[in-house]
This record gives C-alpha cells, structure tokens and sequence, in this order.
C-alpha cells in the first residue's frame, strides 16, 4: 500500500492513511470496525495494529502506532509516497448491529484511543442509526493526546459528549479539559446504563479500573466490550502465539465483551 | 488391498524413485553419526525399523526455515516475489508412525481457515509410506496416546515387518495410486505380518482436558516451571509443535527476504510485548501453556490431541519434564487421588 498521508499525533505517534496499489483490491476491500491488520516495514519485518480508520469509508485503511520497537521505528522513517505491505482484515469485530438505537460509551486512554476511533467514526457516519454517543478519552499529557483535531471536532458536535483529560502533572497552563485518571473521569460523567454499550481500549491498568466503575454505572458484563492486544506473527491462528487459554486473540477476539473477559485465564 | 514386497524388490523400487527425479527420504545416519529423516539414493543408506530419527517429519512439511517471499526496492515502490510452491514429489519411506501421524494432526491448523498453501503444496507432492514398529523403545507412548505401533493415520501406505519382506496395504488414494503405479515390485502372495508389539491402555484425554480445562491455577505448573530449564528442546523435536516467528532478512538496503523461523513457547522472548508487557513472565505458565495446548487447546479446536507419543521429549529433555508422567499425575488428579 502507499502512504498517502502521513500525520504526526504526538513526538513518537504517528498515523498513516494507506491507499491499495492494486485498483481491484480497493475496489473489493472492506472491514469492519475493530478488526486488525500485518504492517510491514520491508527489511524490518510485520507488527499488528488495529485497522484505525472507520470502516463505513472505503478506498482506504489508517493506522496509528507509537515508536517503540524495531518496526515501529522503521515505520516512523516512512512518509508520505513510501510504500508498505498490509495484510488484512482480520479478526472479529465491535458488534455494531447489535448496537443500533442503543446510547453508546466510549472510554480510551493514550494510543487506544486507536481502535475505538474506528467505531466513532463508524457510528458518526451513521448517526441516526444511534443514540446518544459519550467519549471519555485520556492521555498521560496533553502532549500525548492523539487525533487532536478530531477531539476538537467532536467537542464542536451537539450530538456528541465529550470528556478529555489528562493525568495530574499531565496538564498545560492553558488546558481546558479534565485533570485526573479515565476511571475517575468516567464516574465523573457517570453516564446512563440504560439502553447503552460501552467500549474500551486502553493500558491494562485503565481497563481493570474502569470495568468495576462501569459496573458501578448499572453497566452489565455482556454490554461492555473491548479490544486484546496478544503479540501476534500471523494473524491467522497459526503461529501459536496470542492464546489466552482456550481462545485464539487472532481469531476469536481481539474484540471481547467484558463477560467473555471474566471467563478467561487471567494472562494477558 | 495389502500386498508383498521384498527387501530386493523395495531396493528396485528405491532405485526406481530416484532415477525418475523422485526424492526419496528414509531414516539414514547424519555425519555426526544420529539417525534423521535424510534424502537417500539407494535402500542401502537407509536404517529402516532401527532407532528413532532425532527429529520429526515436521521439517519435511515446513523447514526450520523457510522464504515466504523476496522483496525489493523499486523507486518508491516494493515489488514481491513469492517464493516458488515446493512441487518436487518426494516418498517418505519408513516413517514412524507416530511421525505420519504428527503430520495428520498438523494439516488441521494449516488449513484452518486460511488454507497454508506452503505447507499444503509440500503435502500434495509427498507420499507417506510408514513402517509399522517392531518394538517400542523405553521412551515410546503412542499406544497411551490412543495410537499404536502399527497405526495407519497420516500414512499414505503402510509397511509391516514380515519376516524378511514387508506386507504393504494401500490406505489412501494417494497410496493405492502408488502401488498401482508401481506394481512390478508388489506381489500378491499371501504373506503373514509379524505381529506388532501389544499397546497398552491409553490415558483418559477427555479427563485429562476436563481437568486442564479448571486448573489453569494449579501447583502442578510452579512445579513444572522450577523443573524446566526453557531451553525449548522438546519443542524443536517435536512431531507436531507448529509455533512460528515471522522475520525479515535484509541483503544490503534494497532487498531482502521474509522468512518463517520455527519458534519455541518456552523462551520469554515468545509472548513479550514491545511495552516489556510480558504476559507468560515466567517459566510456569510456559511449561503450562505447553501442556495445555497440546491436551486442552489443540484438542478443543481440533478434536485431537498435539501429541503422538512419539517420547523425543522425554529422551530431549535435561530436566526430568517427562510429559508421559505428566499426564499420568493429571489422570490421578483428575480421579481424585493425590499426585
């Protein structure tokens, strides 16, 4: 795929808007909202992203990932005109036609804001299709807050609530949101459990004190979703790597409902 | 239909093979003097019915490592060149059947979905042709693993030792087209198999998987991890171990190749993410991880367990992680008694 747009989200973040070389491939190619991909940095190998991009545009994929090892860093040198390899779909995906004419809660915290961006925007393109939308997003710093511009449109949007904040320290003299930790936000927002999903993604530290405040809501297990993150190679439940358990994070998840989390082997 | 051959007539047939550019691969002795599973040119160089090969059949099927594809910097773009499909046929003569078996077991995650035509396309070109065993070694539980001596699974035909000749029964279309194929060297005489050794009663697997399925918190894993060393040393002998990295090789700045190395579970190195995030951190819950894929996970998925008792663990180990007496210790836990 060629990079066609290369956005730089924090220091060490970055996010790529990928066209498909091949003009049948972007004619035929779909996805859906939650489902990840193989990246390829050619000479440094593959890493596994989520697709970031909503899946109700077609034509394109986006993915933002942070430097942080060896394909990652060799990603971070490419720009605009390079080409990558991807392979994908796969994986499962946030049930969105269950929740249609649902109210719909979205928690994310630093770089996972990445998956669930997928879903706003997927349910933004498709608004009258649901209820209210509440986006709780927190970063360390302000610095560390991705898609900045998008949280400026959504914070515009009369039918979209929006929570930013950033952890204590975090905060810049002229920063208007939130100062305090996601769960802490979210209790603060307290909002309704009634007719309502809620979907995650974050630190493992945010989601393990987010769920029992979620709970607290009157939110139940079956309506709460988020999205695993294993180490990966294939993708495609070969190279026996993402287990938990009984389950293949490559092919049963990385999309979970909390109540399918409580089910499984605390290792992850 | 079983047939006949003598050593006389399998040594035309051998030389039949290689002749017409069929690779013929038999248990032989490597240069160090151990037994693999090698390339041969006559049935002289091969050790048919002596000891164990070092390593499964695993590596015929996907190599400890293998291109998948070449890449190449053209301007701003990258073209790929696929790595050509093995397409040579080959027999396999005198394979285990604990190993012909593996190779069963393994097709099922390699067409799982996504079809591994790497994998697939080695299969379609290879006849299996196992030789029953004569005896079992010390080491040896297929028979606990609900195979046997002479188990046909994965063979595409099987060979019994019959007093200096073999019978041959066809088990497979692939087999009967190769005997048809080759019928000079069969006979239809009517010739007695020596009996095979007795298999004794297997492990109760559908308790064993009942058990692993509620212990995945037991002191039998802290147990195993103190033992085990990690050097992954069962994994790389192993019949039917599939765990792969995926890695590119660069020659110079331009161009390179994307390879799939065998992998182990048993290193940290495995699960750890970029972050350190690391959620098997320690040698337990690898050792467990390990055990429960082959007896809960394979099994659940598949319907059949990721182990032939083929015992190269047993014999590779350095540590004393003995899977036999594992799985004898869950039997008794999974009855109730202390293990």
């Amino acid at each position: 795929m060629t990079i066609a747009e290369a956005v730089d989200e924090t220091p060490d973040t970055r996010t790529f808007r990928l066209t498909f070389q091949d003009p049948a491939v972007a004619e035929t190619f779909a996805f859906e909202a939650g489902q990840f991909g193989e990246y390829s940095a050619f000479g440094a190998g593959e890493s596994t992203f989520c697709i970031a991009s909503p899946s109700t545009r077609r034509g394109y994929v986006e993915c933002t990932f942070k430097k942080a090892g060896k394909v990652t860093t060799a990603l971070s040198d490419l720009n605009a005109g390079d080409t990558i390899g991807f392979r994908g779909p796969y994986g499962n995906n946030f049930p969105l036609d269950k929740m249609e004419g649902a109210n719909l809660v979205f928690v994310a915290g630093g770089i996972g804001l990445a998956p669930v961006r997928s879903v706003i925007w997927t349910v933004l393109d498709e608004r009258e299709k649901y209820g209210d939308v509440t986006i709780v997003y927190g970063a360390r710093s302000v610095s560390d807050l991705v898609y900045k511009r998008e949280l400026e449109e959504w914070a515009g949007r009369a039918d979209v609530k929006l929570w930013q904040t950033v952890d204590p320290g975090g905060e810049t003299p002229d920063w208007k949101g939130e100062i305090g930790f996601v769960p802490t936000i979210v209790e603060k927002a307290a909002p309704s459990a009634d007719n309502a999903f809620a979907i995650l993604c974050g630190p493992p530290i945010m989601i393990k004190f987010t769920l029992p405040v979620l709970q607290k809501l009157g939110f139940q297990d079956s309506r709460v979703y988020t999205t695993l993150e294993n180490r990966m190679k294939c993708g495609i439940g070969k190279c026996g790597r993402c287990n938990i358990g009984p389950v293949y994070v490559c092919k049963d998840g990385p999309v979970f409902s909390a109540e399918e989390i409580a089910r499984l082997p605390q290792e992850f | 239909m079983t047939k006949a051959i003598t050593k006389e007539a399998l040594t035309g047939l051998v030389a039949e093979l290689t002749a017409a550019g069929v690779r013929v691969i038999a248990p032989a002795k490597a240069a160090d003097g151990g037994t693999d599973y090698r390339a041969i040119f006559t049935l002289a160089d091969a050790i048919l019915g002596g000891e164990m090969p070092r390593r499964s059949l695993r590596a015929v099927f996907q190599p400890p490592t293998e291109a998948v594809f070449g890449w190449e910097r053209k301007g701003t773009g990258i073209e790929l060149t696929p790595a050509a499909a093995a397409s040579q046929p080959q027999v396999v003569l005198g394979a285990r059947p604990c190993d012909a078996a593996g190779v069963n077991v393994l097709d099922k995650v390699m067409g799982w979905d996504y079809k591994d035509d790497m994998w697939f396309a080695r299969r379609e070109a290879t006849t299996i042709i196992s030789l029953a065993c004569a005896e079992m070694a010390p080491t040896c539980f297929c028979d606990k693993i609900g195979l046997s001596a002479d188990a046909t699974v994965g063979a595409d035909v099987l060979l019994r030792p019959a007093g200096e000749g073999y019978t041959a029964e066809a088990l497979t279309a692939k087999g009967e087209a190769f005997v048809s194929g080759h019928a000079r060297w069969f006979s239809d005489e009517p010739v007695t198999a020596d009996p095979a050794p007795p298999s004794r009663e297997a492990f109760p697997l559908d308790k064993i998987e009942e058990w692993l399925e509620g212990h995945f918190e037991d002191a039998l894993w802290a147990d195993l991890g103190l033992r085990c060393l990690g050097c992954g040393a069962c994994t790389s002998i192993c019949p039917t171990c599939h765990c792969f990295d995926i890695v590119d090789e660069t020659d110079g700045t331009a161009a390179g190749t994307r390879r799939r190395n065998w992998d182990t579970c048993q290193t940290g190195l495995f699960t750890v993410h970029t972050s350190g995030h690391n959620p098997r951190a320690d040698q337990a819950s690898r050792c467990r991880q390990r055990i429960l894929h082959k007896f809960e996970i394979y099994p659940k998925r598949f319907e059949a367990v990721l182990c032939t008792g083929c015992g190269r663990c047993v014999q590779a180990c350095p540590a004393g992680v003995i899977v036999p007496e594992i799985l004898d210790s869950i039997a008794q836990r999974a009855n109730g008694g202390a293990a």
